[in-house]
């Protein structure tokens, strides 16, 4: 059994760091991992993918479009441009930040964060929003945003335990942001399990 | 500079901060993962993994120059390397690291250099010398290859440096691998008595598997070094002549010494054969595993010599071979050879036969469709979404020196069509990309001023401008200098110095008063070494300075002769980590007009359109104040 996680993000908002604590923690469970991106600063405010895969026994470091148990958005437009990563079962965990590239700025200036919304949402109705940055905001940390996106994701496929969770993210992140990280990952835990049953009824 | 002080923080966002030196710090970390114990298990980076696998082989002297997918593993060495005994830096260039790691393994030291694969063309002089006159200690060259590309500039396929150099090359699959390989490459090195080629693609560099540890051994330092002119000096061409028989001789064992190491193997069995190396090996593993395939994989670690003998010994039954590979089909090419010479007739399918593509990276759908399989849930198809190229960061000096030079080539009169701008690489070439706009060429090394030169002597009758980073400058960009100087061309050379090698991480460069390990450097100072050059012109300016910018470039531009203008200011981003951002900007909404135009002039990436207003992402602005001047409505606002 391998659970593959699409990890969609603008370079420098932590997907990388997420990918890297998944890893973490699945290491910690005793679970093989593999996980694919492409580094380097160029990437920075680019579109920036992670492919994390767990299981057993996995080998791959990227799999392909169709293959995604879990779509994990740090962004929309980076959402909607890897959504069709997502399996036919699979759900997208998207955080409502907005962040539109260059062209899509200059040639659509009056499409909004509620468009894109709606538009994410017709793409795949299993699409769960995520209101990350208020969630990371109200612990006076919109750095954290990749920490609620990793609360949602686990209260939704229920990979890892809290505790793992908690090791790994200690392991992962500088000590000053640990606390208020652990924080955020409850946080979005708890808003995604909150709706979670109603929604994959 | 004072950047070493706070050098921890000049991690790029690839390094991993867990990894960090908890005593910089000052907090209570986990135990060191580097250094853990041998039987732990840990998830590490390909790149990690091969920095371990240094201490595991007792390398002491391992040199580098910064390239992706290679960086890591000297950054990740010089995080511990107050721990450590060992001499780990950076150096001015591919080829001197080489160099200098030469000279550590003549002496009987272990010496690793890491570089991407353009960094092996740079370093590919002393690497063929170096294999007639062979090492006493294991010297390692790791290089990094880039199917896709994802960050290089060609798709290279550094497996026939093998073949070129007559070194042994090896290539393994996985993080694990690469940890291992480093050690089996230093002994492989020390039995032959030759460097060995350590070659890994971005897959392997930059994936995070787990890894189980070794015992970490003794770093071996030089042991002395006696006169030997037959062996190593390339003057004498009878000793060159017996030379190359040694090396001959020397190449004719490393298969056999492979074997020892396990550096090929078979998994399953099967009359359907897959020959595969690197990180393609794990798409054909998942793929035989998902669909339940009876296969027979051979997989390569030693790519060079080709393994002949291996191939012999487990090829016989197969009714057809399917090989899966990276770049070029150098397997499949070697593999026929083999497969003639043994008066062998199988099927080979591959790139040459169009079952694989040539150019890209591999995936498990391209491994799929060469076995005439389907993917079982048909994919979607992607909705149609605005590219998002990487764009210069908030706040960064190469913005302000673009801006200026488009607006001088305006001011004089050009037209922006006919002023070319031959860039070289770093950052600045970011300034490719629209809205900035401005950049005609980036190539190799150094080569924006000798390029620019050719153009100008070729007849060229407009300005041409030369573009080039200080690191790039010290790497191979001065000797461009000196010819042009020399040659007497006309041209505005811009030294655009933001004080680190940005691009690949914020590594030092030799104007650092102090290493990333705390060793103390004699800081060379770009602005004398220009000097020395002696162009016709010389201005230093403040690229924050935009005006004065502007009206040096101006003056400047059609003067004759070589002018350099270096346009310095520190990186934006590493500025903004070690002493944080002290204002940020922001737009009103009640005096934005949305007329696009802070966007559009500066592409700044923090600057987003919303609604028809502008919005400038708070934590995201650096603070330079360069929008501003591009709003006719005032409406972008200095925060309290
Ligand atoms: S001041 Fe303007 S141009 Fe400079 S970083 Fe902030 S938003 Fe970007
Ligand atoms: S330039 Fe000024 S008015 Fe125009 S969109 Fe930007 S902030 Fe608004």
């Amino acid at each position: 059994m391998v659970i593959r996680i699409l990890i969609a993000s603008v370079g420098g908002q932590g997907g990388l760091t997420l990918a890297r604590v998944l890893a973490e923690a699945a290491v910690l469970s005793g679970l093989s991992v593999r996980t694919g991106e492409t580094l380097g600063m160029a990437q920075r405010y680019g579109s920036v993918v992670s492919y994390v895969q767990v299981g057993s026994r996995v080998y791959t470091p990227k799999f392909t479009p169709g293959e995604a148990d879990y779509l994990v958005g740090l962004e929309l437009v980076e959402s909607i441009r890897n959504i069709h990563y997502l399996k036919p079962s699979g759900v997208a965990l998207v955080a409502d930040e907005y962040r539109p590239p260059y062209t899509l700025s200059v040639e659509n200036p009056f499409n909004t964060r509620d468009q894109a919304i709606e538009l994410i949402k017709k793409l795949e109705s299993k699409t769960i929003i995520i209101p990350a940055r208020r969630l990371a905001i109200e612990l006076g940390n919109p750095r954290a945003i990749n920490m609620v996106m990793l609360g949602s994701l686990n209260a939704v496929s229920n990979i890892f335990s809290h505790d793992k969770v908690e090791q790994a993210v200690r392991k992962v992140l500088p000590a000053r942001v640990v606390e208020s990280s652990i924080k955020a990952y409850i946080k979005g835990y708890e808003y995604a399990q909150a709706i979670r049953n109603s929604f994959l009824a | 500079m004072e950047y070493y002080s706070l050098h921890v923080y000049t991690l790029p966002f690839a390094r991993l901060v867990y990894l960090l030196v908890p005593q910089v710090f000052n907090m209570v970390f986990t135990p060191m993962s580097l250094l853990a114990e041998p039987g732990t298990r840990l998830p590490l980076m390909g790149n990690e993994a091969i920095a371990r696998g240094v201490l595991e082989a007792g390398v002491y002297i391992v040199t580098g120059y910064p390239g992706t997918p290679s960086s890591e593993v000297i950054m990740t060495l010089q995080e511990y390397s107050r721990d450590l005994d060992i001499y780990v830096e950076w150096s001015v260039n591919e080829r001197v690291a080489l160099e200098v790691a030469i000279g550590a393994a003549i002496s009987g030291a272990r010496a690793m250099s890491t570089m991407k694969a353009p960094g092996l063309n740079v370093a590919s002089d002393p690497l063929l010398s170096a294999a007639y006159s062979g090492v006493d200690g294991g010297l390692v060259v790791y290089v990094a290859d880039d199917p896709g590309p994802h960050t290089t500039q060609t798709e290279q396929d550094s497996r026939w440096y093998g073949e070129l150099a007559k070194l042994p090359l090896i290539s393994p699959s996985s993080p694990q691998e690469a940890k291992d390989y480093v050690v089996a490459s230093v002994e492989l090195s020390e039995a032959l008595g030759l460097p060995v080629l350590l070659r890994t693609t971005t897959r392997v560099s930059h994936t995070v598997g787990d890894v189980l540890l070794g015992e970490i051994k003794q770093p071996r330092k030089g042991r002395g070094f006696s006169k030997n002119p037959e062996r190593f000096v390339r003057a004498g061409m009878d000793w060159n002549l017996e030379r190359h028989k040694w090396l001959n001789s020397r190449l004719a064992r490393v298969e056999e010494l492979s074997a020892k190491l396990g550096l090929n193997k078979v998994i399953g069995a099967g009359e359907l054969c897959i020959v595969t190396e690197g990180a393609a090996l794990n798409y054909v593993l998942e793929t035989v595993e998902e669909y339940s395939l009876s296969a027979r994989v051979l997989k390569l670690g030693l790519l060079h010599p080709f393994p002949r003998g291996f191939i012999l010994d487990n090829i016989r039954g197969c009714r057809e071979i399917l090989v899966v590979e990276e770049l070029d089909p150098y397997i499949e090419q070697h593999l026929k050879t083999v497969l003639y010479d043994a008066g062998l007739f199988i099927p080979i399918r591959g790139k040459t036969t169009k079952h694989l593509p040539i150019e890209g990276e591999l995936d498990k759908s391209i491994v799929l469709n060469a076995l005439g399989l389907k993917q079982r849930d048909q994919p979607r198809s992607p909705h149609k979404t605005p590219r998002r190229p990487p764009p210069l960061c908030p706040g960064c000096p190469h913005r302000f020196t673009f801006l200026a030079l488009k607006r001088a080539i305006s001011k004089k009169g050009f037209k922006l069509s006919e002023v070319p701008v031959i860039g070289d690489i770093g950052c600045y070439a970011l300034s490719v990309y629209k809205p900035i706009d401005m950049l005609w060429t980036e190539h190799s090394m150094g080569a924006s001023v000798s390029m620019a030169m050719g153009l100008k002597l070729a007849g060229y009758d407009k300005p041409v401008v030369a573009v080039i980073g200080d690191s790039t400058l010290y790497h191979a960009g001065l000797q461009s200098l000196i010819e042009a100087v020399n040659k007497r061309v006309d041209l505005l050379v811009i030294v655009v110095d933001n004080g680190v090698v940005a691009m690949t991480g914020h590594q030092s460069t030799p104007a650092w008063s102090t290493s990333e390990t705390g060793r103390i450097l004699k800081p060379i100072s770009l602005d004398e070494l220009v000097k020395a050059v002696n162009p016709d012109e010389l201005r230093i300016v403040d690229s924050y300075n935009y005006d004065e910018l502007v009206g040096v470039f101006e003056e400047f531009i059609d003067k004759p002769g070589v002018k350099v203008v270096v346009s310095r200011h520190p990186c934006a981003l590493l500025e903004a980590r070690l002493k944080g951002v002290k204002t940020r900007y922001t737009v009103d909404v009640e005096l934005c007009k949305g007329c696009k135009a802070c966007l559009v002039v500066t592409g700044c990436p923090a600057i987003v359109m919303e609604g028809g207003r502008a919005r400038i992402i708070q934590e995201d602005c650096n603070g330079c104040g360069l929008c501003t001047r591009f709003c006719p409505y005032n409406a972008i606002k200095q925060m309290g």
